[in-house]
Parts: C-alpha cells; sequence; structure tokens
C-alpha cells in the first residue's frame, strides 16, 4: 500500500469529517465539541472552544446568524439545536479563557479602512499573530457595529477594542476617502477596504473581491458585503462577513510573506461534509426554550443535551473488534499502513490486523463500503510474504487445517455403487469434527433422494480458508490444487456444501468447481414438501460466510418451515449479519475477543437460535446460548430431543481432530471395506484439566505423544515427594512439557501440561540423552 | 528487553531420574527468533538437561515471545 492508496482508503471512512453544523458555518465554529462542554455544565470549556473558532467572540457569539441551526440533524428530530442563543448564552456568563502574550510586532503593516465586522476580524485575526494593523474609522469608534447589529451592547464591543489595543492595533478616525486609500496602498504593507463600513470606498475599487481569497489587486483585499435574501432585499450577514475578513486577513498574510494566495485553500469555502450520521434509535427531543428572556444555567444544559453529536461509527457500533483498538476504519487505516512501514521498532499493529474476523458485516453497514476484511487480508498476506507474521496468531489454526486434510481425516469417495459421481457432498471439516452421524445420515439421504442414475460421492477435506484467512496464499492455492486434483480424478462431480465458508472460498477462488448448497439442494429438489404448522419459535442466525447468498438465506428459512419451526429475524440479519468469532481465525489469533463476539452475537437473539453455520452453533452454544443446528430439525439427520440438542456442548478441539479421524474410519469401513481402528489412549486426565489445557492450544493427541516420547527416552525428571514426573517434546516450533504420575498398569495420569515456542538447548529432545 | 536471570521449579523437590541427580541451578541460553537470552535454570548437572517451570513457560517467556513476534 502507498500512501496515496492509504489515503483512498482513508478517505472512505467519514468518522473524522465535520458535522454539518460546522461546515455551514462559515467560521468553522466546532459546535459539536461546544455542546459536550455545555452540556456537562462546563462553561468554561464551551468558550474556549468559542475563542478557539470565533474572532471577535466577545461580538460574533452574541450576533451570529448561525445558518448551522438550518442543517442541524436535530432539525427533524424534534427541532434543531439553538446554536446561536447557546453561544450567547455562553460567551455571557464565562470569563475570558485565552491569554494574549506580548509577541515582538512584524515588520510590516496593515491597514484596515472601515471599522465594520470584517474590517475588526481582520485586524483581530492580523494582530494576534503580531502583525501591526492600524484601523481607520469614521465616526465614534463603537458605534458602527452598535449601529449594524442591533443585538450587542456598548460594552460587548469595547471588550474587543480593548482586546485589539492590546494586541498592538491602532485605532485612528479618518474620512475615508479615495485620498486616504491612496496613501494607505503606498504607506502600507497591504490594505484591507470594509465593504459595509467602508462603502463608497469598495464601490470605487472597480473589481470585486475574488470569493475564495477576497483579494483585488496589487496589495488590496476587501470583505464584508451585503447579503442578499431570496427576496432581493440586503441584509448585514455577520458570519459572511466575519469569514470574508477572515480569508482576507489569511491572504493579506500571503501578501506580505510572499506566498501563494491560493495554494491549498479550497476547503474554506466548502458547506458539504461527507459525514454519515446514523439516526436509528434517536428519539425526537422538542427543544429546551429558556422560561425568561435567556436562558438559565439549567435549561442550557439541557438544550445542548439535545445534540446528537453527529458521528459514523456506524460499523464500530456493531463490531466488538473494531470496538476493542479504541478507533474507527480510518484510524486503523493508518495504524495498518505505519505497521507496514516501519523501519525500526515494534509492528504495534500486529494484534490489530490480526484480531479481524474478515466477516465484512462493516462494509454492508458503511454508506462507503470501507471494508476492514479487505485491509486486514491484504496486510496479513504482506506479512507473511515479508515474514514477520506471529507463528502464535495462525499457526495452531493451520496445523488443524493439515490434521484435517491427513491421510486420517479426509478422503474422496466416489459414488459406492459404481455410477457415475454427478454429485459429491462436501460437508466440510468442521461439520466433519463436530456432526460425524449426522454427516453420514445427509450422505445417505442424499444418495438415496437423488434419482437413481446420479451417483453421489462423499468429499472429507477442509476448502482451505483458513489458509487464505491467516495470508498464507501459497498454502491456500496449493490445498485448492490438491482439491482440484481430486475433483477432476472423480470427474468433476458437483460439490453440494453444508458449511457457508467453504461454498464462499469455492465460489471466488474455484469458480470452475460447480457447487451447490446442501440447504438449496435438500430444499429446492429433495425436500419438496408443504410448509408445517408451527411447533416452535427460533431465531435465525446467518452465518457471515453467507451474508451475500441469498439461495443459501432463502433455503434455511423455507426448510425451517417444512420442518414446523417459525423463524424471527434479529436486528441484524441476512446481510448484515454478524460473525460468531470464528472467522478469520479470531478464534485463534485472539480467543478472548472472539468469546466476546460470540456472546454479542447471542445477545442480539431473543429467542433460542437456529444455525445454518456449524461454527455459528458451536461458538454459540460455548457461549451459554441454546442453539440447533439446522440438521438437528432435519427429518433425516434431526435429533431425538430437541431441547437437549440445543445445549449439548460442542466437541473440544482435541475431540474435533479425533472425530475427523473417526468419520473418515466409518467411510472407510462401511464403504470402502476398510478395517475398523480403535484408538487408545495410555494417558489419561481429568476433563476439566484437558478443557483448560486446549484454551492454551494443547491436545490430547500432544499430551499421549510428549509422555510417550519422554517415556522412550527415560528423560524426565523427578519430583521426589510427589511421584511426579515432568518432561518434554518439541515435535514441531512449539515444546510441550508434562507433569504425570505412571500407573503400574502401564498408563500414566496427567497432571499438567505447558508449552512455549522458545528453544532451550538440552530441554525438548528426549532422544538426546549420552 | 530482558528476563530476570533466575528461575527456580515452582514446587518440590526435583532430580534427573536418568542420573539420579538433585538439579542445579544452571545458567543457559534461551533462543527465539534471532534473539538470545542468557537465564540460569534448573537442569542436570550431568546430563545437563534443562527443567522450564510452567510459571516461566507462561508467565516471562510468553510475553517475551509475543514482544519478539511483534518487533
Amino acid at each position: 500500500m502507498d500512501q496515496a492508496k492509504l489515503r483512498e482508503i482513508e478517505a472512505r471512512c467519514t468518522q473524522e469529517a465535520m458535522p454539518r453544523c460546522r461546515a455551514r458555518c462559515p467560521l468553522r465554529m466546532d459546535v459539536r465539541a461546544f455542546m459536550e462542554h455545555m452540556a456537562d455544565g462546563k462553561l468554561r470549556e464551551a468558550r474556549k472552544v468559542l475563542e478557539l473558532h470565533l474572532p471577535v467572540p466577545e461580538i460574533m457569539a452574541r450576533i451570529c446568524d448561525h445558518p448551522c441551526e438550518d442543517h442541524c440533524l436535530r432539525r427533524d428530530l424534534g427541532g434543531s439545536l439553538a446554536i446561536g442563543a447557546l453561544e450567547a448564552f455562553c460567551i455571557g456568563n464565562a470569563d475570558k479563557q485565552s491569554k494574549s502574550f506580548p509577541r515582538a510586532p512584524k515588520a510590516v503593516s496593515i491597514a484596515v479602512l472601515g471599522n465594520g465586522l470584517a474590517g475588526l476580524v481582520v485586524a483581530f485575526e492580523l494582530s494576534r499573530k503580531a502583525y501591526p494593523v492600524t484601523i481607520f474609522h469614521e465616526g465614534e469608534a463603537h458605534g458602527t457595529l452598535l449601529q449594524r447589529f442591533s443585538s450587542l451592547a456598548q460594552e460587548h464591543v469595547a471588550r474587543e477594542y480593548e482586546g485589539l489595543l492590546k494586541a498592538g492595533c491602532t485605532v485612528t478616525e479618518r474620512v475615508l476617502d479615495a485620498a486616504l486609500l491612496e496613501k494607505a496602498r503606498s504607506g502600507f504593507t497591504a490594505v484591507f477596504v470594509d465593504a459595509d463600513a467602508a462603502a463608497g470606498l469598495f464601490a470605487g475599487l472597480g473589481a470585486a473581491p475574488d470569493p475564495a481569497t477576497g483579494f483585488v489587486t496589487g496589495n488590496i483585499c476587501a470583505g464584508g458585503m451585503l447579503a442578499q435574501s431570496p427576496t432581493g432585499a440586503l441584509y448585514a450577514s455577520s458570519s459572511k462577513q466575519a469569514s470574508e475578513g477572515r480569508r482576507s486577513a489569511v491572504t493579506l498574510e500571503r501578501l506580505v510573506t510572499g506566498v501563494s494566495l491560493t495554494a491549498e485553500r479550497g476547503a474554506e469555502l466548502t458547506r458539504e461534509t461527507p459525514l454519515h450520521t446514523p439516526l436509528d434509535g434517536v428519539m425526537p427531543k422538542a427543544p429546551v426554550l429558556p422560561q425568561g428572556d435567556a436562558y438559565l444555567p439549567e435549561e442550557a444544559m439541557q438544550e445542548a443535551a439535545r445534540c446528537i453529536r453527529c458521528e459514523c461509527l456506524a460499523c464500530v457500533r456493531e463490531c466488538v473488534y473494531l470496538q476493542k483498538y479504541g478507533g474507527y476504519p480510518r484510524t486503523y487505516a493508518r495504524q495498518i499502513y505505519n505497521n507496514a512501514s516501519i523501519v525500526k521498532g515494534g509492528h504495534l499493529a500486529n494484534a490489530l490486523i490480526n484480531g479481524c474476523m474478515l466477516c465484512g458485516q462493516c462494509t454492508e453497514l458503511c454508506p462507503e463500503r470501507f471494508s476492514m476484511a479487505e485491509l486486514c487480508l491484504s496486510a496479513r498476506q504482506d506479512m507473511v510474504t515479508r515474514g514477520y507474521m506471529p507463528a502464535s496468531a495462525h499457526e495452531f489454526a493451520l496445523e488443524d487445517m493439515e490434521s484435517a486434510n491427513s491421510e486420517t481425516c479426509a478422503l474422496f469417495m466416489g459414488d459406492p455403487g459404481g455410477k457415475k459421481t454427478v454429485y459429491a457432498f462436501f460437508p466440510g471439516c468442521q461439520l466433519a469434527a463436530s456432526r460425524g452421524e449426522q454427516v453420514l445420515a445427509t450422505y445417505e439421504f442424499l444418495h438415496d433422494a437423488l434419482p437413481s442414475g446420479e451417483g453421489v460421492g462423499l468429499f472429507l477435506s477442509c476448502c482451505g480458508v483458513p489458509a487464505h484467512w491467516a495470508g498464507s496464499e501459497e498454502k491456500f492455492q496449493s490445498g485448492l490444487a490438491r482439491i482440484r486434483a481430486e475433483w477432476e480424478r472423480a470427474g468433476r462431480p458437483t460439490l453440494i456444501m453444508a458449511c457457508a465458508s467453504c461454498l464462499k472460498t469455492f465460489g471466488e477462488a474455484a469458480p470452475g468447481i460447480p457447487t451447490v448448497s446442501l440447504w438449496a439442494m435438500l430444499d429446492g429438489h429433495l425436500m419438496d414438501m408443504p410448509t408445517k404448522p408451527a411447533e416452535k419459535t427460533y431465531c435465525i442466525h446467518d452465518p457471515c460466510a453467507a451474508r451475500h447468498d441469498e439461495a443459501w438465506q432463502k433455503a434455511v428459512r423455507s426448510l425451517a418451515a417444512k420442518c414446523g419451526v417459525s423463524l424471527e429475524e434479529p436486528r441484524r440479519t441476512g446481510m448484515e449479519t454478524a460473525c460468531c468469532g470464528y472467522g478469520g481465525l479470531m478464534w485463534n489469533a485472539q480467543p478472548e475477543l472472539a468469546a466476546v463476539a460470540a456472546r454479542h452475537k447471542a445477545d442480539a437473539l431473543d429467542k433460542p437460535a437456529l444455525a445454518s453455520c456449524i461454527m455459528c452453533r458451536d461458538r454459540l452454544v460455548a457461549s451459554g446460548k441454546e442453539c440447533l443446528h439446522l440438521l438437528d430439525i432435519l427429518p433425516f439427520s434431526k435429533t431425538d430431543d430437541g431441547s437437549k440438542a440445543a445445549l449439548a456442548a460442542p466437541p473440544g478441539l482435541s475431540a474435533r481432530r479425533a472425530n475427523r479421524a473417526a468419520l473418515a474410519g466409518r467411510v472407510r469401513v462401511t464403504y470402502l471395506g476398510g478395517t475398523a481402528l480403535s484408538v487408545t489412549y495410555r494417558v489419561t486426565m481429568a476433563p476439566e484439566l484437558l478443557v483448560e489445557l486446549e484454551r492454551k492450544h494443547i491436545l490430547r493427541e500432544d499430551v499421549e505423544r510428549s509422555v510417550l516420547a519422554i517415556e522412550a527416552a527415560g528423560a524426565r525428571f523427578c519430583e521426589r515427594r510427589s511421584g511426579h514426573y515432568v518432561g518434554s517434546w518439541r515435535p514441531r516450533r512449539v515444546t510441550f512439557w508434562v507433569r504425570y504420575s505412571a500407573n503400574a498398569d502401564g498408563t500414566y495420569v496427567l497432571h499438567d501440561a505447558w508449552c512455549h515456542r522458545m528453544t532451550v538447548p538440552d530441554a525438548g529432545r528426549p532422544g538426546s540423552l549420552p | 528487553m530482558s528476563m530476570s536471570p533466575n528461575y527456580t521449579p515452582d514446587d518440590g523437590d526435583w532430580i534427573c531420574e536418568a542420573c539420579a541427580c538433585p538439579l542445579e541451578q544452571q545458567k543457559v541460553q534461551v533462543f527465539y527468533l534471532e534473539s538470545a537470552f542468557d537465564v540460569s535454570l534448573p537442569a542436570c548437572p550431568r546430563c545437563k538437561r534443562i527443567l522450564i517451570p510452567k510459571s516461566l513457560a507462561e508467565g516471562k517467556m510468553l510475553e517475551v515471545e509475543a514482544l519478539l513476534e511483534d518487533k
């Protein structure tokens, strides 16, 4: 990703864009921050915001014609906020917060001809930067503004003049005529003509100021023109006049410092904002009006509290992963870019990159379709290619994938009756790991129900998506090549897929392989039966991998109805469904967050759930939610007692691997004439200990092989009081340690196990004894 | 980055069964991702086999592994 690409990606997250009130304010007042302080009753903080954004704040906060209010998102939800009135309240009830420090005056001179609002703003802006400014005016100095803006009092104007004098301005009464203009033009470095207070001079300039810069000619700028109402009436718009003064001040500074007048100034006149603010859940609230002539503090707080605090976060609100890192896609894109660009120091965004479920919910919720999945996946691929992907992020999951694709667990079986294999059932590695019985029942049903000429095979394998999620494209592609070769050898059958991730993966990465979802196959062809009266109601949970698979979603709902189950739709369903925490290998890289994701999903389902993905089902149940898999209610595969099935604990990681092997073994025995293989373990342990070990990604198989290897080498330490043994074994990039006792019959009892990735000479190699 | 130097067994009175020797603290180097650390670990004085206590594996080692993986 280069800088240009980063900016393109960043631009698609609008969270940092201005709210409409600010975009519509010609002075770019940060109304949202102001309202936040006002709602908290922090008047001094609120005034700091005013002083930061408004020129001559004592005047401006009282006379602003607040164009922001017409564009407040509250307008249709009770009424726009009283932004102008609250600003006036704040300036009148909090003391000045900013301090000015004496600075050496710059060696240039600025003349301001006319002391209208624009003229004063020019003087304010430039004198703060130590430019010596001389204001020329006619008549009594304060009178010009007092006459123009009737809501102003003498004291307010006086305070700002006092500030201008302190900042080094000179205020001089002169007739504002052509002779003065000529004198100013030649005697000062730059000149500003106030079009309202020095209307005659302005008319005599002969050219209109450039709207973007206020530049007229030579060293002259002008601004502060009257605005025109839709009916043609001329009036003084305070915000417009002040902003013209501010823009001219920028131009005057550029004039005297020799900088381009126009470079980087396009945004000053922009009044639109791309910020998207979701309004779902925002209830209408009537304005809080002052009971007397002006707001009381409590009333002002209540009115300010009506501010919606416009921001997007449409994705962050729904995603526990996006919430965890405290930012939003725009900031994450920057962090991910920096992660790839650093030369020295820590890769601080590794966890951010590897935490994403890659589920795509954010893209569906984002009006600009920002994709964290694309960002994180390409970052993972880059990390793998450049060799700095942390081993702990995905290694265990990839080992699990290898196990699912090993000779013990994977197989392809053509139609056992010798017919041409037109279809092959592809249950996916996790359904095989969790529901071996139902995989066989489904296979048998498909085999019997499909027309007699169409043979049905069985393909036990992982689709390879874990490698894709891990950013290991090479592994992913080689896995796909293996599957493709098997598929071609089998006569190119259509694969009937029971896993949404497998289906999506094949659709995207192996489009030449024809696939159909098991549910669409059953619903469309094989279970052509009427809807049954509803006996039970479940909350449907769509798998994230099927968010764009309408056929999958439709078939699941139809099959449930045929089985007498009525379904309720959760708030985020179908295309907007959330991930259970399995996607993107979050379960492996950040198991705690994955558990939060499952709970978050479970909490959004009001009733016991029905899932069509086995990992969703198993993870929801593990989070304490009652949940059935669709196979639990279909006539050919349903379990006897639905309510028990909805709570049945999913198998642990060790059992999942064993179940895959057992399923493949059963297929070999039943259909291929194989002999039954029995697995016996010599190491036993308490079930709770296994749960604890699996949390550390230590499997029963690891423990068994560790103990046997240590025993074979006689390489054990002994604790003399308890008689416990400890030894280690390093079969791959992990060293396993086991603490156990030996029984007289050659079996062992495990007491504990731990592991590490670091290498330690003379540990972990049982065979290395002298 | 450093690992505190001395790690003793989490509990008990340990011997290397093959050598029938009580374990003694011995200075060794542990390695991960091109980094090496000197630590003192329980070891058999004869066969030099090392014992990594659980508290070290799941404490400091895990922490340092994570730091090095993100380096």
